[in-house]
């Protein structure tokens, strides 16, 4: 049982972790033609996975400072060549990059599915 | 969830960057032999607000370049000067045209990126019909 849950709470996590990359590309492409812009990336999931080193505190109160709210992006200045503007986001690598983040939420979802269809299964349900 | 709309945003703010900078090439193309119009530009800031990186981009105000405007020499114009000229546009065709190229490139990719997102939220709602 536990097992089982387990895998849908790392489901969650794997999708949840595509779609904030998948937002940060979002506006790294938006910025595309902004001056002086370096383009920012999450790490992917695989490595942030079983990371215990990287637990945030909980904000209790409004003055505490919120470091778990937003998922502090990485910029990368040595991936790419800066434009004379000073912008270094390259479309080509945040498409491949997209489509990568898109691949793997399917796959989170699809995890999803079939674990909710096995417990549904050993339930009793059917599918 | 909020990630999704975030990323929605974002792609739409880029969408109407571009389409404005592709508004101002059309009335620089269109003004291209009016005397004396100066090519406005747009200039691309990435959106903070109360502090904050939204990741959205915004337009700057319009400015105007402040080449030199063309010397043109026709006598029969109207408003010729005593020799001859007269002050044409500074509106150079081929950077117009090269600047609304690449505006509808950035606009297919950021109209790439939303139906992507689009897709991803859909399925993220298909699991939840089951």
């Amino acid at each position: 049982m536990n097992g089982s849950l387990d895998i849908f709470r790392m489901a969650g996590a794997m999708a949840r972790n595509a779609g904030a990359r998948q937002a940060m590309i979002a506006s790294n492409v938006a910025n595309a033609d902004t001056p002086g812009y370096s383009a920012r990336h999450l790490r992917p999931f695989s490595e942030t996975y079983g990371d215990t080193a990287n637990v945030t505190a909980r904000v209790t109160r409004p003055g505490h400072v919120d470091a778990g709210a937003a998922p502090a992006g990485r910029s990368d200045p040595s991936d790419a060549e800066p434009s004379p503007d000073g912008n270094t986001v390259s479309i080509e690598t945040e498409m491949l990059e997209a489509v990568r983040a898109q691949g793997e939420h399917t796959r989170a979802l699809a995890i999803y599915r079939h674990a909710l269809g096995v417990l549904r299964t050993s339930l009793g349900g059917g599918r | 969830m909020t990630e999704f709309s975030d990323a929605m945003s974002a792609a739409a703010s880029g969408m109407r960057a571009q389409a404005t900078r592709l508004r101002h090439v059309s009335e620089n193309i269109a003004n291209a032999d009016t005397p004396g119009y100066r090519r406005k530009t747009v200039s691309f800031d990435a959106q903070v607000v109360q502090g904050r990186d939204t990741g959205a981009v915004e337009t700057g105000p319009v400015r105007l370049d402040r080449t030199a405007l063309a010397r043109v020499h026709d006598p029969a114009h109207p408003l010729a000067d005593a020799d001859g000229f007269y002050d044409g546009s500074n509106v150079d065709l081929m950077v117009e045209v090269a600047d609304a190229r690449e505006a509808s490139r950035s606009y297919e990719a950021n109209l790439k990126m939303f139906d992507q997102v689009r897709q991803m939220s859909s399925a993220l709602m298909d699991l939840l019909r089951k």
